[in-house]
């Protein structure tokens, strides 16, 4: 069962992230943000800060994963692990583009 | 051991065939829980769907063939539209998948039947009365009319009084239980009923495929089951979750139903992706290009694909940036499905490709899935699906990809796997003809609708109008659409044909790799004599005696000394022997759950309540019957496995394969839960006429209720876990484990008491979570009871501690349910 | 300029706005680039039928795994990809209602199975299933609905946006000439979906001068 985990945490990290910076992109965009007297200039910083995060994380994923703590024992499931760890961290990076590359409210 | 005789293939048939074999005649359909017999009549039952759904596109084709042959109204188009798309996408292509697998997959991984056989036998059931339900509705004009995505308020009361909405929230609500049991088992059996030695890279690819799939049922269908739970709870008792005066928001339910929809169409796809891995490679005469990088590539879409859902929410006004991390995430899935592309192409140029039946399907699989594909990228990109959306150019891609996607490959499946196909001369190419016209007739009819549909033809209308410029197109697109129905029946004819009239060919006529081949199909009930030892993927490629030694008892179980249905659990990674799994016997249980499933469902359509709360004590009632079947009254401890190996049976491990069942059962619920958190983070920040007038107050009570009864659940449980192992008594523990639960209910009524479940959404949507933590509550007491009465029955020893697992399981899930429900209930009223 | 005929009046690929422009030349573009990758996964399928098999063995697997899943699998997919997520996502951006000096805001109600349109330059003003904008100049539809899902959509002007119940959205339009323009409504609303139809009729100067003083009927 780790085994599945270690095949499967990268990219439910990437799915959580993902569904925090859309999450805070909605509320950014919300009432809620304005009644709390934070400008949309703000909230882009905040998003960087969310998704810098999440790059930082998967980089620290690919680190663990190669301790002998936290690799398989058995090489194909490291060798897959590791394919889908990169998966996740190109996931992480192509997703987010659009937090410095897009209008936020519009 | 090893010196004892060996029984030969015959004898071993005689005695393992009673132990396994179905109730003769009638009754042995209603009673069988064998996987071989299910996933045969699922087979069918599925292709009559196909077919069903097939009749409705052609009185689509009909209609819009030209401006003057409408012969309906928008009544009557919109059920027919609406029930056409409901039946090719729940009844026809996800059962179509699940039947196959459940025929297949014991066989390909070398062992007995799925892990709950008699889940098997409910869930098949469930389908056919829903299906059945679903066309009676049909045929008596009451079809659902609201398209098969539903969006309300077209589909809240105020716009659809009529029950057509009732019964389709409910009737596929019913039907998804099917799909959910399916996921179950086949989650539990590719994890853990395996040959011995099977470790995770030598699973047969279609396993790997299925053990994906199955995950992203159990967490792409919760999202749209309580969709349809509160649509129906807004229907019925004027819930205002998707009204915007009271707070609610119909984006919300585009966003729960999408949150399931777009997986659905990978969930649609991996399995025919999975064939073709299985399929192409031995019709190329050669193994499967990168099989590690096509594992990664499938786990990758599909978690991708939980990412691009608002894809088909593109227009609904949702900021550029927003949709920009969706449309992103939308091209990022097509770099996996483009590696599955290039890695069956290469495993072509690797072997040498023989033109075979399958082989033609698969062609026809290339060319019209890259179309599909493509345009699939076309509308991920914004601006260009702001004028695509809705429109036939919609309509054209997802036939592209339905059609080209699924369909063809599962023809490919099915006539690879047909294996009477072979060893016998056809007078006529019935095969091929039917391939030829189904090509021609596809591409005939969906292939200039994209091009209507840049001309402006939107889905969904009625008449073809005169003077609109896309006249042609459409009559070209029905004359095809009847050549392609002429082919789909020549290909079913066919398949119906040889399945009933060819002679028996021999064993493993493609000289395939995989175990499925090592007994004949349609296999013996009990598929495999003895449990085989596997060292590749390809273990009949090694060692080609292996189907007789499994016949003839050499692997693990090769003999039935006990006298009952049993086979081999493994470690997850490495496929070792663990413990002997007993299964149980043909039973008529689930049938029967399955009839008064139905019936808690439909009740309510007709809004008889009474009805539905009898029918639902029903379920529980044969619940618990189903569950008491299961176990032992004294300890075995370690049984003969064969090949000198001895092994506990499931009734003394710690965590038994009802353990497992709970857990991913669990991991569709939580689904369900976080869908509902989200439900009401969304509503709180996206929709309109928010804040609501009043909140709820917290107060003392209730979180010192939440708080204490979670101690005690919990701490109960475990208590009286440590007791049952060290034969002490357990009842301290159950009791109190119960007084927890009950606390918790009685916090969630603090809830319910501060609040008016219709006055705003944020009154209902806390009601829907107050009464979830309550449900749980009370499953979670029920099993206690249920545990108690275990124990007084002598089924729970220091060794039989199983079910104590499983009860602490549940509990634990309740209370943190209410832990976190009732927590994000308060919440707000702490804040302000 | 294409002038559209009757069979093209809601056609997106023949523009009369800048929007509709824009969008149908990414289309000509993908449809080119499509039909490429199309072709050249064709060759590649023809081509595996090539008599003979290649090497076998380990290593000849690990040169076809570079080849295929690395080079065109990943390689391929991720470039052509990259560059069209790029480009339509900056697309996207010039299409996006900015304010601006010239923008005229109208309003657009849709109900079943009718559209009310207002004007907040000339307020108490509304037309049913009409339309009325400058041409030449970019517009700010600004589209809800009184009942039901639906959604505003003039093909030759501008891509669709839905009319939520509760929610306002704003879409921009602009028409290269004065002229008429057909609209249709492309949210699934129920048995008169198909004839919830609308006109926008675009004015030069005068005439939208004359509109907005109440000249116009
Ligand atoms: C047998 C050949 C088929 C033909 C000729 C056909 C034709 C059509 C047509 C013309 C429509 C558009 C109806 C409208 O918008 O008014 C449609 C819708 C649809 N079709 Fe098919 N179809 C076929 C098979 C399938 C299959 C195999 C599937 C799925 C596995 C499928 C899934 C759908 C779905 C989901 C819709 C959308 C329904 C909606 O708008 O609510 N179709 N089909
Ligand atoms: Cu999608």
């Amino acid at each position: 069962m780790t085994d599945m985990l270690r095949i499967s945490i990268p990219l439910t990290v990437w799915i959580a992230a993902f569904s925090a910076v859309y999450g805070l992109q909605g509320i950014i965009c919300s009432d809620l943000w304005r009644t709390a007297g934070l400008t949309t200039g703000q909230g882009r910083i905040a998003l960087i800060v969310l998704g810098v995060a999440a790059v930082a994380l998967q980089v620290a994923m690919q680190v663990l994963l190669r301790r002998p703590r936290f690799a398989s024992p058995l090489p194909w499931v490291q060798r897959v692990a590791t394919i889908l760890a990169y998966v996740a961290l190109v996931a992480t990076l192509w997703s987010f583009l659009p937090v410095v590359s897009t209008s936020l409210c519009l | 051991m090893t010196d004892k005789p060996r029984m030969t293939a015959l004898r071993l048939h005689k005695a393992l065939y009673p132990i396994w074999r179905n109730d003769p005649g009638w009754k042995g359909v209603l009673t069988t829980v064998n996987n071989n017999t299910i996933g045969n009549m699922f087979i069918i039952g599925a292709t009559g769907m196909f077919l069903a759904g097939g009749i409705l596109a052609m009185l689509i084709r009909a209609q819009l063939a030209s401006p003057r042959s409408a012969f309906m109204g928008p009544e009557i188009y919109n059920q027919i539209f609406t029930m056409h798309g409901t039946i090719m996408m729940f009844l026809f292509a996800i059962p179509f998948f699940e039947a196959l697998t459940v025929f297949l997959l014991p066989g390909m991984l070398g062992t007995r039947d799925l892990a709950f056989p008699r889940l098997s036998s409910y869930g098949f059931w469930c389908y056919m009365i829903g299906s059945t339900i679903m066309i009676v509705a049909l045929l008596a004009g009451v079809a659902p009319d609201g398209g098969w995505f539903m969006y309300p308020p077209l589909s809240s009361t105020a716009f659809s009084s009529g029950i057509n909405a009732d019964i389709w929230l409910l009737g596929i609500s019913f039907i998804e239980i099917s799909a959910i049991g399916a996921a179950i088992e086949v989650v539990v059996t590719v994890l853990r009923y395996r040959a011995v030695g099977m470790s995770l890279d030598k699973l047969p690819i279609f396993a790997w495929y299925m053990l994906v799939v199955a995950v992203m049922i159990l967490t792409a269908f919760p999202p749209m089951i309580l969709g349809s739970l509160i649509l129906e709870l807004e229907r019925a008792f004027d819930m205002p979750f998707f009204q915007a005066e009271h707070g609610g928001d119909s984006l919300l339910w585009q966003h729960l139903f999408w949150l399931f929809g777009h997986p659905e169409v990978y969930i649609i796809f991996l399995p025919a992706a999975g064939v073709i891995s299985m399929v192409l490679p031995v019709m190329a005469r050669t193994t499967l290009l990168g099989y590690g990088w096509v594992v990664a590539a499938a786990i990758s879409l599909a978690v991708l694909s939980f990412g691009l859902w608002v894809h088909h929410m593109f227009t609904t006004g949702i900021p550029h940036m927003g949709l920009a991390f969706f449309s992103a995430v939308s091209t990022l899935v097509a770099v996996p499905t483009g590696v599955q592309i290039f890695a069956w192409i290469g495993t072509l140029w690797k072997g040498r490709p023989e033109m075979h039946l399958p082989m033609l399907w698969i062609l026809g699989f290339f060319v019209t899935f890259v179309m599909g594909g493509l345009t699939g990228v076309m509308v991920a990109m914004v601006p260009f699906d702001w004028q695509a959306h809705d429109s036939y150019f919609i309509v054209a891609h997802l036939h592209y990809v339905l059609i080209g996607g699924y369909v063809f490959p599962m023809i490919a499946g099915i006539y690879y796997w047909l294996p009477v196909l072979t060893g016998r001369k056809r007078f006529f190419r019935m095969g091929e003809v039917a391939f030829w016209l189904v090509m021609a007739g596809f591409h005939g009819t969906f292939l200039l609708l994209h091009w209507a549909g840049l001309l402006g033809m939107r889905r969904r209308i009625d008449v073809v109008e005169a003077g609109s410029g896309w006249e042609l197109i459409n009559l070209l697109a029905s004359i095809s659409g009847f050549v392609l129905a002429i082919g789909f029946g020549l290909v079913i004819l066919d398949v119906a044909v040889n399945a009933f009239v060819a002679v028996r060919g021999r064993r493993n006529p493609w000289n395939a790799g995989t175990l499925e081949w090592a007994t004949p199909i349609p296999g013996p009930a009990y598929n495999v004599a003895s449990i085989p030892v596997v060292n590749s993927r390809y273990p009949l490629h090694d060692n080609p005696d292996l189907p007789v030694q499994i016949a003839r008892g050499e692997g693990f179980l090769g003999e039935p000394v006990r006298n009952r249905r049993e086979t081999l659990a493994v470690s997850v990674a490495r496929g070792e022997p663990e413990f002997i799994s007993v299964f149980p016997n043909n039973t008529i249980v689930p049938f029967v759950m399955a009839v008064v499933t139905s019936v808690m469902f439909m009740a309510p359509v007709f809004k008889w309540y009474s009805l539905m709360f009898i029918a639902a004590g029903g379920v529980t009632v044969l619940a618990l019957v189903w569950a008491w079947a299961n176990g032992s009254r004294r300890d075995e401890g370690l049984l003969d496995a064969g090949r000198g190996v001895f092994l506990p049976p499931h009734t003394e491990v710690a965590y038994p394969p009802g353990w497992w069942g709970s857990l991913f059962l669990l991991l569709a619920d939580s689904v369900l839960f976080g869908s509902l958190l989200f439900g009401y983070a969304f509503l709180w920040t996206v929709a309109p006429n928010w804040p609501p007038p009043r909140i709820l107050q917290t107060g003392i009570p209730g979180p010192v209720l939440a708080l204490a009864g979670a101690a005690l659940a919990s701490g109960g449980i475990r208590l009286a876990d440590r007791a049952i192992r060290a034969q002490g008594q357990p009842w301290p523990g159950l009791l109190a484990s119960l007084a927890g639960l009950a606390a918790l209910v009685a916090a969630a009524g603090t809830v319910f008491a501060g609040t008016t479940y219709n006055a705003h959404a944020y009154d209902a949507t806390l009601w829907v979570i107050a009464g979830y933590v309550v449900f749980h509550a009370g499953i979670a007491g029920l099993m206690v009871l249920f545990l108690l009465g275990r124990i007084g029955a002598g089924y729970i020893s220091s060794r039989r501690f199983g079910d104590a697992r499983v009860v602490r399981l549940w509990i634990d899930y309740a209370v943190l349910a209410a832990l976190i429900g009732l927590g994000g209930a308060w919440l707000p009223g702490v804040l302000s | 300029m294409v002038l559209a005929g009757c069979e093209e009046r809601l056609s997106t690929v023949h523009p009369a706005g800048p929007a509709a422009d824009t969008i149908a030349t990414l289309w000509w573009v993908m449809l080119a680039g499509a039909a490429a990758i199309f072709l050249l996964v064709m060759v590649l399928l023809v081509l595996a039928f090539r008599k003979g098999e290649g090497p076998s063995g380990d290593d000849a697997d690990k040169r076809r795994e570079t080849l295929w899943i690395k080079g065109l699998g990943l390689g391929f997919t991720m470039t052509v990809l990259a560059a069209l997520t790029a480009w339509g996502l900056s697309i996207g951006e010039r299409l996006l209602p900015r304010p601006g000096p010239d923008v005229v805001a109208v309003g657009a109600e849709g109900r079943q199975w009718a559209w009310r349109f207002s004007y907040p330059d000339l307020p108490g003003r509304t037309t049913e299933n009409v339309l009325h904008i400058p041409a030449r100049r970019p517009v700010d539809v600004r589209i809800t609905s009184a009942d039901v899902i639906h959604s505003f959509w003039v093909p030759r002007l501008a891509g669709k946006l839905d009319a939520i119940p509760g929610h306002v959205n704003v879409l921009r339009l602009e028409a290269w000439e004065p002229g008429e323009y057909a609209g249709v409504s492309a949210e699934f609303s129920g048995a008169g979906y198909r004839t919830h139809r609308f006109t926008v009729v675009a004015h030069d100067a005068a005439a939208w001068n004359a509109f907005l003083t109440g000249e116009l009927p």
